[in-house]
């Protein structure tokens, strides 16, 4: 039962996908039907609706979550009216999302439920704040789509990624791809001492300021722009920038290349937990990979376990 | 006039709204949708209601705040209660909203219906906030659900399910809808008591104090929260100011520059605000009156977002202010320096004017600044203005009144307290003089 021990361990896990399909439901419900619910009480929810529009959009199936007797769940009201094992209504919360406000209920069976948390990370934060008086060890959370804000390490503690042929169907670009948002997350934490320095991406750099400063606090995001703008002002010069978490670095991957190349470095005040990386091989269009060579291939390249939860249906 | 009407008047109120500790959204949107009172016994009654929260809050803090914490939990159900009083047939979520509400409401009040609408919500007595369509609520829902567990697959049973839950949803509903007046006034004395106990804490906070109505104004003490705590941050204290206004005698008040008269003037207007709303002044004591309508004539940032001049903007908002006089029905019209932006001869001439028409209104109390020596009928106050201290000469904010209508001439003096260059003000000095013999 691969990862499910290491989720174990922290209050609260996102599974992000990197693209749609990309076998994030799977990789939930996997996680979802191996917990030990007897001594755990587990929290799932979902951030907006990102996911649930798009599916009525390319027409695949909804992304629906099996959710298990005792465990609580947060949706909105319109998908809680829609479907949804008998459960026991906890509490409605006070802000309005498209779909209506969001309920958080304890399933009394198991069942399926269409998942539409809080819309935003700061009402996600607000949610799970909320849920202290029910005594909740674990939270769960169903990162919406491209949206690794969830999965900032001001959001939950620990992330779970899944990856697949959706994003990519050449293993190689797969692979590439994956591995970058994998260097990412694994960004060091900040040691040093306070940096003299703090730019956002609309800062405008001189050459003479760069050169002053080795050291840069990013406020917000990290910008092709920016990147570009400390590249070429800091000449020869080793410069370390340091931004918020991993969520907020945007910069293509060519670029933040030849700055690592050039010496640079990034780093991050708040580290991300990576715990497993999942693969689907499949993508809608019919294209299925080879599951053991992506598996093998991405471990190597990333030094972490791979699994495909889905060919391998490892054990309860 | 809705609080959410003048909770950006340039007085200044927006301070105090924004410190007031309420603890649902419902309440903030039942403040804001409050209607402005204009009886002076409706007044005194929200008082002596806010005096009973103000003296828990004194007297048993931990009471206060724990009864601050459970409103917390209070939702704007109206919607939910309004469909249940019309006949809708509602759904688990709206039953909890119910039980949830009901539940908190038997906390804090002292309604008896409450337990009869807890026990629908609550057929197996638990106590519990929570709620599901119970298994208690008919033996056939019982014996459905279990045939659909051991075969979940069973269409047929799953449809006499789905029916039987429809059924109970629409016998709780007829078994709630008797309460739901009920529950609506309960849900708004819920909101009335989160407003209440936070006006309560914000006047132990600020030093607020109750006023009493009477039938002229008189206060002792005023002071612009606001500012205070601006002054505050700067190591200052704001310096309290006492004034008295009736109907029927109008009252101007002259002074230096940076004497404080528009910021006097703002905390009138505040005060008359704060009072027919119900919340604790910030004053030593007073004695007020209510007024139909309470316009405040000051220039603000607004007029320049509507492409008017201030002066143009300025006449119209005074104009329409007479207008308003003229309808009848009592009047508080606090008027900041006319005519201040055009000359002094025309100026001088336009407050005379107005004061002249202004004059032996009795539904009208007006208070203006000005920086013009007018000659009226009615008081007059000034600034007591810079007074020599021990750090040399200090600005005295106090009013006080005084027989002579001759504005003082302190702007050369203040100026150069401001450390502005000499040769400038010496030579102003020259030629005043030499108009002036």
């Amino acid at each position: 039962m691969p990862f499910v021990g290491e989720i174990l361990k922290y209050r609260s896990v996102s599974i992000v996908g990197l693209s749609k399909n990309a076998g994030k439901t799977e990789c939930l419900n996997y996680i979802i039907r191996r917990l030990p619910l007897d001594y755990f009480n587990v929290a799932v929810t979902s951030i907006g609706i990102d996911g649930e529009t798009t599916d009525q959009v390319t027409g695949t199936a909804k992304p629906e979550i099996t959710v298990r007797e005792g465990m609580f769940f947060a949706t909105s009201e319109k998908h809680f009216r829609q479907k949804r094992p008998l459960s026991e209504l906890y509490a409605v919360s006070d802000e309005d999302t498209a779909l209506g406000r969001v309920v958080t209920a304890k399933a009394l069976q198991e069942g399926k439920v269409l998942l539409s948390g809080p819309s935003s990370a700061a009402a996600l934060k607000r949610w799970m704040r909320s849920l202290k008086d029910f005594g909740i060890d674990l939270i769960l959370i169903d990162g919406a789509l491209s949206r690794l804000s969830t999965a900032s390490p001001a959001v939950s503690e620990a992330m779970v990624l899944s990856t697949g042929a959706a994003y990519s169907a050449n293993i190689r670009e797969l692979v590439g791809k994956t591995a970058y948002v994998v260097e990412l997350i694994r960004l060091p934490q900040y040691a040093g001492p306070e940096p003299g320095l703090r730019v956002s991406s609309f800062s405008s750099l001189d050459a003479g300021t760069l050169k002053a400063h080795p050291v840069i606090e990013v406020e917000g995001a990290l910008t092709d722009r920016l990147l570009q703008m400390v590249r070429q002002g800091s000449g020869e010069e080793e410069v370390e920038l340091v931004v918020g978490d991993f969520t907020k670095v945007f910069c293509s991957q060519e670029l933040y290349r030849a700055f690592i190349r050039r010496g640079g470095r990034i780093s991050v005040r708040m580290k991300s937990e990576l715990l497993a990386v999942c693969v689907n091989p499949k993508a809608p269009n019919g294209i299925v990979l080879d599951s053991d060579i992506l598996c093998r291939e991405l471990s190597q390249r990333i030094g972490l376990p791979v699994y495909d939860i889905v060919k391998n249906e490892y054990e309860i | 006039m809705k609080f959410r009407e003048i909770v950006e008047s340039p007085c200044g109120i927006r301070y105090l709204f924004d410190e007031l500790g309420l603890q649902s959204g419902y309440a903030r949107k039942v403040l804001l949708d409050r209607e402005m009172m204009i009886d002076s016994d409706q007044i005194d009654a929200a008082y002596a209601r806010l005096r009973t929260y103000f003296n828990l809050v004194v007297s048993d803090r931990r009471r206060a705040e724990d009864m601050r914490f459970r409103l917390q939990g209070l939702r704007d159900i109206s919607g939910t209660l309004s469909a249940l009083a019309e006949g809708a047939t509602l759904d688990e979520i709206e039953f909890f909203e119910i039980k949830h509400m009901a539940m908190l409401a038997e906390k804090l009040s002292d309604a008896t219906y409450l337990d009869s609408v807890i026990g629908i919500l609550d057929p197996d007595g638990l106590k519990i906030g929570t709620f599901y369509l119970y298994d208690s609520y008919s033996v056939e829902l019982r014996r459905l659900r279990a045939a659909v567990e051991i075969d979940p697959d069973d269409a047929q049973t799953q449809e006499l399910l789905v029916n039987e839950e429809d059924r109970l949803k629409k016998v709780i509903s007829d078994k709630l809808r008797p309460y739901a007046r009920q529950l609506s006034e309960t849900l708004r004395e819920m909101a009335e008591l989160d407003i209440s106990l936070a006006l309560a804490v914000q006047m132990h906070a600020e030093g607020l104090e109750i006023p009493s109505s009477g039938t002229e104004t008189k206060i002792s003490g005023m002071f612009h929260p606001g500012v205070r705590a601006v002054l505050r941050t700067k190591g200052r204290e704001f310096q309290a100011i006492d004034f008295a206004f009736k109907r029927g005698e109008p009252a101007t008040v002259i002074g230096a520059n940076m004497g404080g008269k528009t910021v006097a003037l703002k905390t009138l207007c505040m005060l008359q605000y704060l009072y027919q709303f119900g919340f604790g002044l910030p004053v030593a004591s007073a004695v007020m009156t209510p007024f139909d309508d309470i316009r405040f004539c000051i220039g603000d940032e607004q007029d320049e977002k509507t492409g008017l001049s201030s002066f143009a903007a300025e006449m119209q908002r005074i104009d329409r202010a007479v207008a308003a006089v003229e309808r009848g029905g009592s009047v508080l019209l606090l008027v900041d320096e006319p005519a201040r932006t055009t000359n002094p001869v025309e100026g001088t001439a336009l407050v005379s004017a107005l004061l002249e028409l202004l004059a032996d209104k009795p539904n009208l109390a007006l208070v203006m600044t000005t920086h013009y020596t007018v000659e009226h009928a009615g008081r007059c106050w000034r600034v007591q203005g810079l007074l020599p201290g021990s750090k040399g000469r200090t600005m005295d904010y106090r009013l006080v009144p005084t027989t002579s209508h001759e504005v003082p001439h302190e702007a050369l003096n203040i100026a150069r307290e401001l450390g502005i260059d000499p040769r400038w003000i010496e030579l102003a000095d020259t030629i005043m003089k030499r108009q002036y013999e």
